[in-house]
């Protein structure tokens, strides 16, 4: 298996939107997630999760509630909010055009300048 | 919101964050076990790769934005305890604060009761007040006060105000009122000098002040045969009726017409004019039953001008529209109500803003009292130089514990905010304590205004304003004396500041900075005392100066008989009557009575000529007038320096005489006797009178001003007195004499009011109110300023001797005597003071031209003045010196050079 990717600066908000997006999550659980859609391609600092769920929590995208985990602890469960989900909409049409553009620069052949 | 909910609910937001975090590592320990892990290495290798916990819990606090609030926190904490080690220097930075911060609160708030407290009505700010000013060739007839001034109300005629008032479409209403003084209000059975209002029906409907109790006057109490009614000031009913519900419907007599008390206004409601403490407002219709005038009703008349108009404008109307469509109103009203008036006559109408209703302590005050709050800025000025300035030296001496903080990674914005939250933290218990201060002495300044013997009823209360401005000044001294030390601590360089050893002393910087805080608080202190002086001159030379008659061991009393028991003839035999009568109470050696009381800011211009001559100089003819009892001059001491005094045989009946002064004989009679000559006033008709005799110049109406040609007449044969002063020459005691001079009164008339005593010094004083007030504020200051300048220098001086001991010893080793020592301190305090004098003094020659108009007898760079104040300051300077000198030269060199 290849090196894990480390992750490329600010896109640990959008894999965090996005992984949420698909259900209310735990942040262990989004750890998990986001490990799963990217099959273990990305290397996340655990720890740095955290900080960054405050400040989505902070900012309105995300709210959290207390519930129960599956091993019947307390567990504090994120999902998104409507604002949330304009955002990650919004950074999901940013990432795309810019990747389209990076990408087109970076497979340039000679011939076609 | 959820910024302050994780700040109130700090514990509750910890302990999730701890379950959210612990969650985290079990589920990630027992995924591992469950991959067949071993439960402590598993523990082991979550606990690794989560992190550092403590280091991401603070992340999380910072993204909360929560961080700022802990670290302010922690800094406070922080600098409360070091204010606590250094208490001498908490104390002085307190204190020194406190009583800056003080002072300008008392003056602001003094300020802020006469400049700017609006009347307590609603929407005060949309009222207007009426003005004219003379037209191109105004002869507006009889106005009763002529104008105040520009940007003050003036007076209007009540036909006029009719007129106008019913062709208004710009205000809600028109109102008019006149401040009326020294009305006699007799509540069972005694007499009692009383201010009031007279308002017109509409007055409390439309201006809509609140009451206590009672109801207000409506607008059918303002007609001829209403019913008298009034409404009393809460203070009054206090006063007079201790609160009781039974002032309701009372009657009392207001210059003997009997009046019933209708309602009492709520205690902030002061009335009209700003400043004023009216105790009764009646409608406009009794003018002619209580102020009797010799003009008969003054309502009837059209041109007569003696009622203020005011009104508040429509909402939604610009003054500009107003004022255009009042003027149209006012010239059509002067053209139905004096038709005789030409165009070129009309004067012209403006509006002015009237959330203060009448104001004359805004022409009065505001010089002084924004001088005052300058000053007062300059004091907290000094404090806040003086406290950067041991900041300063402290932020030295603490440059290792900088230098520390900085190496350990510390940004230098960090490290600032630190000592600029100390900074504000000293701030604010300056703040407070002067919040206090300034409470304590709210009425200190008013009381220094105040005559002594009729307190002015203005206690000014603080508001939201004061505490806006206290809190305002509070933030600005912090930053002031805050930001430099907070600058300096982040220059520190790292390297040497760590390895600091004292051995270094050629090398280090010489507190230039110090030394220039130093300098610019000794120009300021100078610039105080050199203001102090000028006032203390000032009051003393007014106290002193010669005022041409004997002011000691005189009371003076007033009387006001109304004009409706009293016209003119009976009202001389009244006067006469108590004359004679407190003549001879047991210890009056003289009395007499004057229409102009000497040296009170009152006084009555006529134009009077040499009956030789065909026509008077008009205003170039003003003669001071006093009419005078027979024995004026001996009992006030004038001498009579020509000719005679007036005697008992100068009555009604006898020739008509005079007695001037030497000014008038040698203005209009220079180089001839003027005994025997004739002299007549400027009004036509009027009768030639014979100068008797002359006297010697003394003072009229104040001791500012010089002395005017006076003319002196016999009280007996002027035909219509008004009020008169009565003087006592007594033998010494006098306060004790007021219940005979009462008696004395009352066996003539059971309800005269005796008015206004108090005696002939204290009446002098009372015109010296704004030089006493500037001479204590600023002596108050200048020794202030002192104080804090001989800590400033105190204090930089003990800190370049402690920085200086290791080079002091070496030079003691090598054979320096101590007093060459304590000369070299002494020389480098002195040549700090010299320049801070000598900066202070080119600013206070440029300065107090400004102030010249308010001196008496004193040049504004009064060489006296100057000269002490720098003498005083360079004395102070060196004392505050010797210590740190003395200190220097007693230093041991064996010591020193081991020092650190």
């Amino acid at each position: 298996m290849a090196k894990p990717l480390d992750l490329l600066q600010g896109t640990l908000d959008m894999l965090i939107l996005k992984a949420i997006s698909l259900g209310p999550l735990h942040g262990y659980g989004i750890l998990l997630r986001i490990q799963q859609i990217s099959k273990d391609r990305l290397e996340i600092q655990q720890g740095s999760l955290y900080p960054a769920l405050y400040r989505l929590e902070n900012q309105g995208w995300i709210a959290s509630l207390w519930g129960e985990s599956e091993n019947n602890r307390k567990a504090k469960y994120y999902s998104l909010t409507a604002r949330g989900k304009r955002q990650l909409h919004l950074e999901a049409e940013n990432w795309n055009r810019m990747t389209d553009v990076i990408g087109g620069i970076l497979n340039t052949a000679k011939e076609e300048l | 919101m959820n910024f302050f909910k994780n700040l109130f609910l700090r514990r509750q937001m910890e302990s999730e964050m701890d379950t959210e975090l612990r969650f985290h590592i079990d589920s990630f320990t027992a995924d591992l076990i469950k991959r067949g892990i071993p439960s402590d290495e598993a523990l082991r290798r979550a606990r690794m790769e989560f992190g550092a916990i403590e280091a991401k819990k603070e992340e999380c606090r910072e993204s909360l934005g929560l961080r700022l609030w802990d670290e302010l926190r922690g800094d406070c904490r922080y600098a409360l305890r070091m204010m606590k080690h250094n208490p001498g220097f908490t104390a002085v930075a307190v204190v020194s604060l406190g009583l800056g911060i003080g002072a300008n609160t008392a003056i602001f708030t003094f300020a802020n009761e006469i400049l700017l407290n609006a009347m307590d009505v609603p929407h005060a700010e949309r009222l207007r007040i009426f003005n004219w000013t003379p037209g191109p060739k105004t002869f507006f007839t009889g106005h009763s006060w002529g104008n105040q001034g520009p940007g003050i109300a003036s007076p209007f005629p009540y036909q006029l105000y009719l007129e106008m008032r019913r062709h208004n479409d710009a205000m809600d209403d028109l109102i008019a009122f006149k401040d009326v003084y020294q009305m006699t209000a007799t509540v069972d059975g005694q007499p009692e000098p009383i201010d009031g209002v007279l308002v017109s029906g509409n007055f409390y409907q439309s201006l809509a002040p609140k009451l206590v109790a009672g109801r207000a006057i409506a607008s059918a109490d303002d007609s001829l045969s209403a019913s008298p009614v009034a409404v009393v000031s809460d203070a009054y009913w206090h006063r007079r009726f201790s609160r009781s519900a039974d002032a309701l419907g009372k009657i009392i007599y207001l210059n003997r017409v009997a009046i019933t008390i209708i309602g009492v206004n709520a205690p902030r409601f002061k009335g009209p004019k700003a400043g004023g403490t009216p105790d009764i407002f009646i409608p406009l219709s009794l003018q002619p039953q209580v102020l009797v005038s010799e003009r008969g009703s003054l309502l009837a008349k059209n041109d007569f001008s003696w009622l203020m108009m005011m009104g508040r404008l429509k909402p939604g109307i610009t003054d500009q529209e107003a004022s255009s469509r009042l003027v149209s109103a006012f010239r059509n009203a002067i053209h139905t109500t004096i038709p005789e008036l030409k165009e070129s006559e009309i004067p012209r109408l403006s509006l002015i803003a009237g959330n203060r209703g009448l104001d004359l302590l805004s022409r009065d005050f505001s010089k002084p009292v924004y001088l005052l709050l300058a000053l007062a800025g300059l004091v907290l000025l000094i404090a806040c130089a003086n406290l950067a300035n041991l900041l300063l030296a402290r932020s030295a001496a603490r440059q290792r514990e900088m230098s520390l903080r900085l190496a350990m990674g510390a940004r230098r914005s960090r490290v600032m905010r630190q000592v600029l939250t100390e900074a504000m933290l000293l701030a604010f218990f300056g703040g407070a304590a002067g919040l206090f201060l300034g409470h304590a002495g709210r009425n200190l300044i008013p009381s220094l205004f105040e005559n002594s013997w009729h307190p002015s009823g203005i206690n000014p209360e603080m508001d939201w304003l004061v505490f806006a401005f206290a809190f305002v000044i509070t933030l600005i001294t912090g930053l002031l004396f805050g930001l430099a030390p907070a600058w300096r601590s982040t220059r520190a360089d790292i390297n040497s500041g760590l390895k600091e050893t004292g051995r270094m002393s050629t090398t280090r910087p010489k507190a230039l900075l110090g030394k220039a805080l130093v300098v610019f608080q000794v120009s300021l202190s100078l610039l105080l005392l050199v203001g102090a002086g000028l006032f203390l001159r000032t009051l003393t030379n007014l106290r002193t100066a010669d005022v041409g008659f004997n002011p000691q061991h005189l009371l003076l009393f007033d009387l006001n008989p109304p004009r409706s028991q009293y016209p003119p003839q009976r009202r001389i035999a009244l006067y006469r009557q108590i004359e004679e009568k407190v003549a001879v109470l047991p210890g009056v050696q003289s009395a007499t009575l004057s229409s102009v009381p000497l040296v009170a800011n009152s006084g009555d211009q006529d134009c009077f000529r040499p009956t030789r001559k065909r026509s008077g100089n008009g205003e170039k003819d003003a003669t001071d007038v006093n009419s005078v009892g027979a024995g004026f001059f001996e009992t006030m001491g004038i001498p009579i320096v020509n000719g005679r005094a007036f005697a008992i045989r100068d009555t009604q009946h006898a020739p008509r005489v005079a007695i001037v002064n030497q000014r008038l004989a040698n203005a209009f009679f220079a180089g001839e006797n003027p005994i025997g000559q004739t002299m007549i006033s400027c009004d036509p008709g009027s009768t030639p009178v014979e100068i008797v005799g002359v006297s010697a110049d003394s003072k009229y109406d104040s001791i500012r001003s010089d002395v005017g040609p006076t003319i002196y007449l016999p009280y007996l044969q002027v035909a219509d007195l008004g009020s008169m002063t009565f003087e006592l020459k007594t033998a010494a005691g006098t306060p004790s004499m007021v219940g005979e001079i009462r008696e004395a009164i009352g066996s003539v008339d059971q309800d005269l009011a005796l008015l206004e005593v108090r005696t002939q010094t204290q009446q002098i004083e009372a015109t010296l109110s704004q030089e006493r007030v500037f001479a204590a504020l600023t002596s108050g200051f200048g020794i202030l300023a002192l104080i804090l300048a001989s800590i400033g220098i105190y204090g930089i001086m003990s800190y370049t001797v402690s920085r200086r001991t290791n080079e002091i010893g070496i030079r003691m080793a090598l054979g320096a005597r101590s007093t060459t020592v304590l000369s070299m301190v002494l020389r480098e305090t002195l040549l700090l003071a010299l320049i801070g004098v000598a900066a202070g003094l080119a600013a206070a020659a440029a300065l107090t031209r400004l102030a010249a108009t308010m001196l008496y007898n004193l040049k504004p760079t009064d060489p006296l003045t100057f000269i002490a104040s720098a003498l005083l300051l360079t004395i102070i300077a060196l004392a505050s010196g010797f210590f740190p000198a003395r200190r220097a030269s007693s230093i041991d060199p064996m010591h020193a050079l081991r020092h650190e």
